[in-house]
């Protein structure tokens, strides 16, 4: 493998890297597979970023109780897709390709440009609609059997 | 009796579609309007985005290509002749809607849920990515499978529909409350009774307890979707690209970072377009996505209230009519 490409996909990887931890444990994470995959290309150690931790109990029976089939794949199709490594052949310019999208994202470029307001952000219909939701993904403030029972008979 | 009803509504609705032509012209200036383009000279549509990619990596699965392939091909929406575009409601059974609809005085926000959210909506978020063997692609499903090489197979087809269709959720919540979960629940009945008669018609699924298990596993999908897709809207472009890329994308391991930047700009324009629609013409079915291969571009603060000022005229001046038809009033807004 050429310099050229070593070097585009190094500060790819960095670029990777700069990508925020999920606030939930997925069955797959982006960050994570992304890192494996590129790591090699870039001449670096693979999985020395954790990828090769084993998810906890707790995170295991998390992910179970909120999906029976995640992502709705067979259990092995997904094993399969996951083992597959296929044999790409980079080059430097689309690596250096895959970081500039890649930055667009992390700078919230889209986000920024079609910001749609309060108008969305705070529904009128469920101004708390999404503010609970990343109370609860980010384990602020908890639904309580009370709250989910009115979530249940109101709707809301 | 309830039938007629929902038709005279539908068919009323129709008519009505035609002077409201000038307007969506004008909601369609809202990316198509030559001076914003110096602002973001960058932006491209995002099919030429996803189309300038260098990275030739294909789906894992290729030989997985599973194009529907049906012995029967079930109609786009229902056999029913009052779902047909062509067909014309009696004039006496209009007549005699309209009699019930002001009799009762009928609530017609909400008796409207049904043909626009359930008939109008599904089909536009079914059509994205329908595809079918040795049928030609429309623009969006040619995006969706060629640009962004997504599979052709059903369970994808079912991500599109979904991400088009929480697209649509965003908007519906921020209606009233009462009508906008309405709206919501018309359009997922309408989806999950479609699959499975798309499911026995078109997949050749035979028994009844597959077709319930693969409809139980759609159903998660939609939930997991829809709870990722709403952290991803309201946090950051890169949760929403993990949400996309785990969903629409499958979590395959050489996801092109191209093509993910490409949808994360699909799906925040056709938000943006709907963040400027008020609910009046958002709920009378006057949205459509945009096409891939269009750019959106923001609207001034001039052009926006001039494209408001426009809407306030024209439902204003309905809304005074008197011999506005039972069935054509709403009492949504239409200045937000």
């Amino acid at each position: 493998m050429s310099s050229a490409v070593r070097g585009a996909a190094v500060q790819l990887v960095k670029t990777i890297e700069k990508l925020p931890a999920e606030r939930m444990k997925h069955m797959v994470s982006l960050k994570e597979s992304q890192l494996e995959r590129f790591k090699p290309v870039a001449g670096l150690e693979a999985g020395a970023h954790g990828s090769k931790q084993k998810p906890t109990l707790q995170e295991i029976k998390d992910i179970i109780s909120r999906t029976s089939g995640p992502l709705g794949l067979q259990k092995e199709a997904l094993k399969k897709v996951q083992e597959a490594f296929p044999q790409e052949q980079y080059t430097a310019e689309a690596i250096q390709e895959q970081t500039k999208s890649l930055n667009n994202i992390l700078s919230n470029k889209y986000r920024d440009y079609y910001a749609v307001g309060d108008k969305l952000l705070k529904p009128q219909g469920n101004p708390a609609y999404y503010q609970r939701l990343m109370d609860e993904i980010e384990g602020k403030k908890k639904e309580t059997f009370w709250t989910a029972m009115r979530t249940v008979v109101l709707g809301k | 009796m309830f039938r007629t009803l929902f038709v005279a509504n539908k068919a009323s609705s129709c008519s009505a579609s035609t002077p409201l032509k000038a307007f969506r012209c004008l909601a369609r200036a809202g990316y198509s309007v030559k001076a914003n383009r110096e602002e973001a000279k960058e932006l491209e549509s995002p099919e030429e985005l996803a189309q300038k990619s260098k990275l030739k990596a294909k789906p894992i699965d290729y030989s997985n290509n599973a194009p529907v392939n049906p012995k029967k091909k079930r109609p786009f929406l229902s056999g029913s002749k009052y779902e047909s575009r062509v067909y014309q409601l009696p004039k006496w059974k209009e007549a005699l809607g309209e009699i019930v609809i002001r009799s009762f005085n009928l609530d017609m926000d909400k008796v409207r849920a049904g043909p626009v959210a359930g008939s109008y909506y599904y089909a536009l978020c079914k059509e994205q990515g329908l595809q079918f063997e040795n049928e030609p692609l429309s623009t969006t499903a040619r995006f969706f499978y060629e640009d962004l090489k997504l599979p052709r197979t059903f369970s994808q087809w079912f991500q599109i529909t979904i991400l088009h269709e929480w697209i649509l959720f965003v908007r519906m919540r921020a209606m009233p409350f009462k009508y906008g979960r309405n709206y919501q629940q018309k359009l997922v009945d309408r989806t999950f009774s479609d699959i499975e008669l798309r499911l026995f018609d078109e997949m050749n699924v035979n028994s009844g307890r597959i077709a319930d298990q693969y409809l139980k596993d759609f159903n998660s999908q939609l939930r997991g979707a829809v709870f990722a897709y709403d952290e991803g809207l309201f946090t950051d472009d890169s949760t929403l690209a993990a949400a996309i890329w785990r969903n629409l994308f499958g979590g395959r391991k050489n996801v092109d970072m191209v093509h993910l930047e490409a949808t994360v700009r699909y799906v925040r324009a056709q938000i943006y377009v709907l963040s400027k629609m008020s609910d009046r013409e958002f709920a009378m079915g006057k949205f459509k996505f945009v096409s891939p291969d269009e750019t959106v571009y923001r609207l001034t603060a001039q052009q926006e209230a001039e494209m408001k000022e426009n809407v306030k005229r024209k439902y204003e001046e309905m809304d005074r009519n008197p011999d506005l038809l039972p069935s054509e009033r709403s009492k949504l807004s239409y200045d937000n």
